[in-house]
């Protein structure tokens, strides 16, 4: 496997209760690149990524993971809160941050390290990590929340927050699902901006409905239909395909596309 | 034959079991509210049945003494029904997602029932004297199958056909499942959740005063009758599957025999703790039960 | 100002803390007439230490467990069983006889010293609560689900400990015993009595410091980041469920040492402290104080006892139950923040209209 892979999905089908939710999926991600998966609703982006941090077990195939300056592992069998200390993190659909603890007390839980019960105890984040903090918050306009209770923030700012905590985590892979949703366009715009300079750092895997949001960072897109890959490639050859037109004009109502 | 009887004790406590469970598989499995005052209407439909007894006595004629009991089923449930609903209306619907606070809430309306049957009823236990036409047992060679059990069998397979057929087959089934998987959504088509909620708690409150009914023929009333059946009717939910029907009717089968068998071989409070603990290891390996539908929502 | 609301629960607690202190004062006043009133602010102390532990698990954790009362009982069993050899001076007890024993059984023989007493009254529970824990948390088991099967546990330890009573005494339990330092009945045994009564008071202050430090570190931001989202946390690359499991052993001994000093104010134990029932009054306590600040915990074991010490003798004791009954539900219902919410929210604007400030 060439190391300019940082993900490859291999050969990945999930039942539930009988309804194929993905069929025999291959993907790979290459390394430090902005990759899409869209794909009309219900077609299985949301439980890929469920899959590659291992909230759900695929029924057969496998998820390999390969960090910049070592071996490769297999994600799938793993727990999740292993994989993300292997540097792979998860920003969900719906934005969760915990709600009674302040922004900072988000961002440093969100720390790299310090995962162990023991150390919980008696953890003190360093200079360098309360600065690595503030700088980040900086990055989304946040810096001057830091000390209010993640709960009573606007929802955009959620999305911000659970960003931030990403990108405080120092993850190789980050993988957003609809972080755009509930943000107008300048914040959209700004978010992509974001993750035009993240991905010199790690790699990004984005589940997104907003096509104008895609033509902006796109270096990849896998287009999903009912739980299989349809095409890969750039943004503009997926816009360009007839079946891709197809599944998307023919099921109608979906948004920006 | 002891086998034929083990199985005869197993299939009777399994039906004991299940018919406590079922008005819980109703509140918890499907409305996912745990209501800790479940026992306590099982302990009001075991009064009701000692009431109508003594009504029965004082004014009927002897000829008809027997026939309290059909009376008593009735009674229990009207009663238990109604104060379901009131339940309901004053205390759960203000608790549809807090499942956790349903539990602390209706364990209050649990102390204060508890109570209230001390206050009227004292503390000392009443007995309920079983229908004549209950009394003693069947003999087959030298197996006993005592009436009452077997009319507890009876109840049991009766109470789970009138909630399949309502389930499945009545329109208001149908309406109280749509109204228990997507309550918004079902308001939208037009459906009267409140009354369906009412109606749906009301059932599983009324359920346990038929159960109340039966137990009373197996033993003493008293003001905590209603615990020592809850632990098990709720165990058995869980070992079933929230949710499932059927689950309940297995877990409460599992739980039944298992003590039976156990029972065997030491004292039956042992026997109790050990189908416990076997439970509860069954259950970290499924910790959803055995009869779950594996689905795609996020959260379990 | 705002330290005085940012210190308000300390304050609060340091104020109950000063009161208690005075008990002999009150008493060597008259303003408290018998040496029973101070026994039972002795048990109410044990009581706080326990809401103090469940409020951990649940306030915090959102854990609910049913099930604490078999940890208390487990502490006041190792005490009680240590209190009882004294008492026997290491001889066999009248029930083992009559249950057909012949020698002080294994599980009696630590108890004839002190020190094995105590350091038993801590592992114990712990190691109970680390096993049931370890699974239960592992396999993620959650939610009510947990507090179904921590009834169940309750319900089945119950069962044993009275089917066992050749060891335990059965449904009587262990009784006539005097504490540790002697008999506390009686003005004679006054010097005993506030002996144990300022040593429970420490333990108490002790118990509350270390929780204070501990839901103020990492710790305890995580436990608050548990309750809020179990799966984020996950995510954020903690094992939750060694979080819990940590948890779980610190407040099931929490409730062993309160266990352990109910059973010297008492003089006895029965395994009715084991029932659910009683378990579920515990989680009335912290309900009812304030779930998820500590000074809660034990306002509401304070409150609830006291008014059940004054309500519940005479005529009263029937309608005892109905109130407590009733303070629950509506607790729950309509005041989830119990006494210490209530006040929080309310006196902050109170105060200000009075200074006419807007705030």
């Amino acid at each position: 496997m060439a190391r300019s892979t940082a993900v490859e999905i291999k050969n990945i089908s999930v039942c539930f209760d009988g309804f194929w939710a993905l069929t025999d999926v291959n993907i790979n991600v290459k390394r430090n690149t902005i990759h899409f998966f869209i794909g009309p609703n219900g077609a299985g982006k949301t439980t890929l990524l469920d899959i590659i941090c291992a909230k759900t077990k695929p029924t057969k195939g496998s998820v390999f993971y390969y960090p910049e300056n070592s071996d490769g592992i297999k994600l799938t069998g793993m727990k999740e809160y292993k994989i993300v200390m292997e540097g792979v993190g998860r920003k969900f659909q719906v934005p969760s941050v915990f709600v009674n603890l302040s922004v900072m007390d988000n961002m440093i839980l969100s720390l790299k390290g310090h995962k162990g019960v023991l150390e919980s105890i008696f953890y003190k984040p360093s200079k360098q990590e309360l600065m690595l903090i503030d700088e980040t918050l900086e990055k989304v306009d946040l810096l001057d929340r830091k000390n209010v209770i993640a709960g009573s923030l606007a929802h955009g700012e959620k999305q911000w927050l659970e960003i931030a905590m990403q990108l405080v985590q120092k993850p190789q892979v980050i993988m957003l699902d609809e972080p755009a949703a509930g943000m107008g366009k300048p914040e959209t715009f700004k978010t992509g901006e974001i993750l035009k300079e993240i991905k010199k750092e790690c790699t990004v895997i984005v589940v997104e409905h907003d096509m104008d949001f895609v033509k902006q960072v796109s270096d990849r897109v896998t287009v999903l239909h009912e739980g299989k890959v349809l095409m890969e490639g750039t943004c503009d050859e997926a816009l360009s395909n007839e079946t891709v037109q197809a599944v998307y004009l023919g099921r109608g109502g979906e948004r920006d596309a | 034959m002891t086998l034929v009887n083990t199985l005869f004790n197993g299939l009777s406590l399994s039906s004991i079991i299940l018919l406590t469970s079922l008005g819980l598989a109703i509140t918890f499995g499907l409305m996912r509210v745990i209501n800790m005052a479940h026992g306590e209407f099982l302990m009001i439909g075991a009064y009701m049945t000692y009431v109508v007894q003594e009504l029965f006595s004082k004014f009927f004629p002897e000829q008809i003494q027997s026939a309290y009991y059909f009376a008593a089923i009735i009674v229990s449930f009207a009663v238990t029904f109604a104060l379901g609903c009131i339940m309901e209306k004053f205390i759960v619907s203000r608790l549809y997602g807090r499942e956790i606070d349903s539990l602390l809430a209706t364990w209050g309306i649990s102390l204060i029932l508890q109570q209230a049957a001390r206050s009227i009823f004292g503390t000392q236990g009443v007995n309920v004297n079983a229908p004549s036409f209950l009394q003693g047992g069947l003999n087959i060679g030298s197996c006993t199958f005592s009436y009452n059990r077997m009319f507890i069998i009876g109840i049991t397979i009766f109470c789970m056909l009138i909630i399949w057929a309502v389930m499945y087959k009545m329109n208001f089934g149908r309406q109280m499942r749509a109204v228990m998987q997507n309550r918004p959504m079902a308001q939208c088509m037009g459906i009267n959740s409140k009354k369906v909620d009412m109606i749906t708690f009301a059932l599983g409150s009324g359920l346990a005063g038929i159960a109340g009914c039966s137990v009373a023929l197996l033993g003493s009333i008293d003001s905590t009758v209603g615990q020592s059946y809850i632990v098990n009717s709720f165990i058995a939910v869980v070992l079933g599957g929230v949710g499932s029907l059927t689950g309940t009717v297995l877990g409460s089968g599992i739980i039944g025999f298992a003590s039976i068998i156990f029972e065997k071989y030491t004292s039956s409070s042992i026997a109790k703790a050990v189908v416990l603990l076997i439970i509860i290891v069954v259950l970290q390996f499924r910790p959803n039960g055995l009869f779950t539908i594996r689905s795609r929502s996020l959260d379990e | 100002m705002k330290g005085i609301k940012k210190q308000g629960n300390n304050i609060t607690f340091s104020v109950i803390v000063i009161i208690l202190a005075l008990i002999p004062l009150f008493y060597s006043m008259g303003v408290i007439s018998s040496t029973s009133t101070i026994m039972f602010l002795g048990k109410c102390i044990a009581f706080s230490i326990a809401a103090i532990g469940l409020d951990l698990i649940w306030g915090y954790t959102g854990i609910l467990s049913l099930g604490h009362g078999l940890y208390f009982a487990l502490g006041g069993y190792a005490m009680a069983m240590y209190l009882k050899l004294q008492a026997t001076g290491g001889k066999i007890t009248e029930f083992m006889h009559t249950g057909g024993l012949t020698e002080l059984p294994m599980v009696w023989r630590p108890f004839t010293s002190l020190p094995a007493s105590l350091i038993m009254m801590i592992l114990v529970p712990a190691a109970v609560a680390g096993i049931i824990g370890y699974f239960i948390f592992k396999n993620r088991v959650k939610g009510v689900y947990f507090s179904i099967i921590s009834q169940a546990l309750t319900w089945a330890a119950y069962s044993v400990f009275i089917a066992l009573s050749p060891y335990t005494n059965g449904n009587v339990g262990i009784s006539e015993i005097k504490s540790v330092f002697g008999s506390i009945k009686g003005d004679a045994n006054l010097g005993n009595l506030y002996l144990l009564f300022y040593i429970a008071l420490a333990i108490m202050v002790v118990i509350y410091a270390l929780s204070y430090i501990l839901v103020q570190t990492k710790f305890g931001k995580l436990l608050v980041a548990i309750r809020d989202g179990e799966n984020r946390t996950y995510f954020s690359g903690y094992c939750v469920s060694r979080y819990k499991n940590v948890i779980y052993i610190i407040s099931a001994v929490f409730a062993a040492v309160a266990g352990a000093l109910f059973v010297n104010f008492n003089g006895s134990i029965t395994p009715s402290q084991m029932t659910i029932s009683y378990s579920i009054t515990m989680v009335i306590w912290v309900a009812v104080g304030g779930r998820g600040t500590l000074v809660g915990a034990v306002i509401g074991a304070f409150f609830i006892n006291l008014c059940e010490y004054n309500l519940s003798s005479g005529e009263l004791v029937n309608i005892w139950q109905y109130i407590i009954g009733a303070i629950f539900t509506v607790t729950i219902l309509f005041f989830k923040g119990g006494i210490v919410g209530v006040v929080r929210d309310n006196i902050p604007s109170l105060l200000s209209k009075r200074k006419g400030v807007s705030r």
